[in-house]
């Protein structure tokens, strides 16, 4: 195969090492070849250009991993599905490289290795991004969904040699799309021919969407006893057991912790710990978060006020606030980092007795977030969880009223918000509330549609409008309030007023959910009735 | 065994891995026959280590195998590939992995399994006459197997009877045992486990299955 055209990059912190791996890349004919010394580097090269393919060393120095980089670069959207991914690893590396759940390399190689062995996993791995290119371009950010499972079927009745992919992929998407009946089939025909722990997992998680939680959990236990390095197993099960039994979720994660070590499985141990009321265990995996990576790159705030919140639990005050400072102390200033850092300093304050400044922290991030209505999910929660501390009620609802309703048709939010609620001790109470107002929200749909359809169309449209102005994360709301505006301008003929309006509500749903399921009716109406010279709509659809 | 231990054997190893870097920079530079029993004997000890060190692990409860889908003619290519045969034998090693194209892929631990088939091979070379097989089947009833097959003197009865581990008296038999542990270690949602067979038909049969 001809690997002179390719654009390839090399990632690796030892000078020595890269030198050699880079010689080994134009002994297989890669000329074309920048290098990263670190995951700085690495994510610049990668934001600024686009490469074909990434050799990366899994040891990165300065506490950060391969792994780590991967699962960055891929959750930020900025590496493309077609670039072919390799990690190289040592014998011991190799285990947490091949255990890698969600974000896998395409390959990886352990050293040493030779210029032939290089040339043929290259060839390999190349040969089947190609042949799996036509699926993986309808993947990610903006794919569409319906056109990459046609794909998939295509190749499949072509008996493609990549038919096993092929299968693995088309079951994630039917998984995706709810056609959990299928998916649960399409896993079942692949165990029926052999054993994979993919296809373990994948029936378990069809058999859960179905709504068969205990054979689910079932058949991900009996899948960790045979596969204890598949972590999307781990991963699965404790996710089905979060929502029912909390202490048993942990468990799981900390046995998969033990498996592979991840920033992100610490800090969802962490968060465990802390509803679990097991403090020292939270305090722990926290500090292990902002600790085990020295680049900065992999934290989030949610890690120091984790740890603030699980000191201050165990009387460490000021240790709890000096947390709190890190925070500052290691990320960019924003309006969401202010209103954190006030929000849990004021949770603190409250833990540690002291209500009067707890009450001034808590007001100074109600003022921070008062003038951001874009704030995001987890800085508002960490809001209503102060205000609950600190006894206000009233402004905690109110908080979480709206967040639920930006948020409707989000579970894994409402979960989070209902999590508020527990921890403040209103578990029943926050499903109450919860309930009404997701009630709620179906009901403003509904009585629009109703006015609609009973000729007070501009009743309807600007009740939609209101909604739509302050829920920017409401793709329901927003969509309904573009085809509100059109059957006026359809009724009414059409004005610039309608026409900007459609559009921008179009533009809102897309960036709030670009897979909702009515999104592709809206965007039809549109280039139905729009005139010619109406702007057009930057959606894939 | 203490961690100074499995430490020493990782050194041991990566001393192994500069010393077959020169091996092969000796070999481009002026090939010749000693220097290919001398990259022979580098890679049997240092497969060995690794073996040492995955019952080690085994036995801290550490050892994970890493199950995958493989490409099983890919997988064949590599393993026998690898394989040093002693300079002017009139050994040969055959394949048949017609098989494998048919199976396609198949989820095992591709780097522990080949170190079991390797060492398997690396023994019908040291006991075969000319011919040695490799090959790859799908077993009836689910699973795979892999067979390696020589025409020396096969395998004596206390090692079929599994009363001993070795070939003869200047081996440790840690092929055996590591081999018996890496197919054990294979197993299914569904409680099946891999396992080897030995048995003697016009020399040693060594079969590893696959669940």
């Amino acid at each position: 195969m001809d690997l002179s055209k390719l654009n390839a990059l090399l990632i690796d912190d030892i000078p020595e090492m890269r030198s050699s791996v880079r010689i080994q890349l134009a002994d297989c004919g890669l000329e074309r070849c920048d290098t990263a010394r670190n995951v700085k580097e690495a994510v610049d090269r990668i934001s600024a250009k686009r490469y074909d393919l990434i050799v990366c060393d899994y040891n990165l120095g300065q506490g950060a991993d391969g792994q780590q980089l991967l699962e960055l670069v891929r959750r930020r959207k900025i590496l493309p599905l077609t670039t072919v991914f390799l990690m190289i690893t040592g014998e011991t590396g190799y285990e947490q490289v091949s255990t890698a759940a969600e974000y896998a390399p395409d390959d990886y190689l352990i050293k040493p290795f030779t210029s032939q062995t290089l040339q043929t996993r290259l060839d390999r791995i190349i040969d089947k991004k190609q042949a799996l290119r036509p699926v993986y371009q309808h993947l990610g950010e903006r794919g569409e969904r319906q056109k990459a499972l046609a794909e998939c079927d295509a190749m499949l009745a072509q008996q493609s040699r990549y038919a096993l992919d092929l299968l693995r992929i088309k079951g994630d998407l039917l998984l995706e799309t709810q056609r959990n009946d299928e998916a649960l089939a399409l896993y079942q025909s692949v165990l029926d021919q052999r054993a994979t722990p993919w296809a373990s997992v994948g029936m378990a998680r069809a058999l859960a969407a179905k709504g068969d939680g205990a054979a689910a959990k079932e058949h991900l236990s009996n899948a960790i006893g045979a596969y204890p390095n598949y972590l999307a197993a781990y991963d699965s099960l404790a996710s089905l057991l979060e929502k029912d039994d909390s202490a048993a979720a942990q468990q799981v994660v900390e046995q998969a912790l033990k498996v592979a070590p991840s920033t992100q499985r610490q800090r969802q141990l962490g968060a465990l710990a802390l509803g679990n009321k097991d403090f020292s265990r939270a305090e722990e995996a926290f500090r292990r978060t902002v600790e085990k990576d020295r680049t900065g790159f992999f934290k989030s705030h949610d890690d120091y006020s984790g740890l603030a919140k699980s000191r201050v639990e165990q009387g460490k005050v000021q240790e709890a606030l000096t947390a709190i400072k890190e925070m500052g102390q290691h990320f960019a200033r924003s309006a969401e980092l202010t209103v954190r850092q006030a929000a849990v300093e004021s949770i603190v304050h409250a833990k540690a007795g002291n209500p009067a400044a707890a009450k001034a922290a808590l007001d100074r991030a109600l003022e921070a977030a008062g003038t951001n209505s874009d704030i995001d999910v987890s800085a508002s929660l960490e809001l209503a969880n102060a205000c609950f501390a600190a006894g206000d009620q009233d402004q905690a609802k109110r908080i979480l009223k709206n967040v639920a309703e930006d948020h409707q048709e989000n579970d894994a939010v409402l979960e989070q918000a209902q999590a508020v609620f527990r921890s403040a001790g209103l578990d029943d109470e926050g499903e109450i509330f919860l309930e009404a107002t997701r009630e709620r929200m179906i009901r403003l749909n509904n009585d629009a549609v109703a006015l609609a359809k009973s000729g007070e169309l501009d009743k309807a449209s600007a009740m939609l409008d209101e909604a739509a102005d302050r829920l920017h994360n409401n793709a329901q709301v927003a969509i309904n309030a573009a085809i509100a505006a059109m059957m006026r301008i359809q009724r009414q003929g059409a004005s610039a007023e309608l026409i900007d309006k459609a559009h921008r509500y179009i533009t809102q749903a897309n960036r709030a959910n670009p897979d909702h399921p009515r999104l592709g009716e809206a965007v039809q109406l549109y280039r139905k009735f729009a005139p010619p010279d109406a702007p057009p709509l930057k959606v894939n659809l | 065994m203490s961690p100074l231990i499995a430490g020493a054997i990782h050194d041991a190893k990566n001393g192994l891995n500069v010393l077959n870097t020169w091996l092969e920079e000796a070999r481009r530079a002026a090939p010749s026959a000693a220097i290919d029993e001398a990259r022979a004997v580098a890679a049997r000890v240092s497969a060995q280590l690794v073996e040492l060190l995955a019952l080690y692990r085994a036995g801290e409860d550490t050892l994970r195998l890493a199950i995958e889908d493989h490409d099983l003619t890919d997988f064949c290519q590599e393993v026998t590939s690898e394989v040093i045969l002693p300079p002017g034998s009139a050994l040969r090693i055959e394949s048949d992995t017609d098989a494998a194209a048919a199976i396609g892929a198949w989820a095992f631990d591709a780097y522990q399994v080949k170190l079991v088939l390797q060492e398997a091979l690396r023994n019908a070379v040291r006991h075969g006459a000319q011919h040695i097989r490799f090959a790859v089947a799908a077993q009836a009833g689910g699973g795979l197997r892999f067979t390696v097959s020589d025409d020396g003197p096969g395998f004596p009865q206390e090692v079929l009877d599994g009363e001993a581990r070795a070939m003869d008296s200047d081996s440790s038999g840690i092929g055996l045992v590591f081999a018996r542990l890496i197919a054990n270690r294979h197993a299914t949602p569904g409680g099946r486990h891999g396992r080897i067979e030995l048995s003697n038909d016009g020399g040693a049969v060594f079969a590893l299955l696959l669940p």
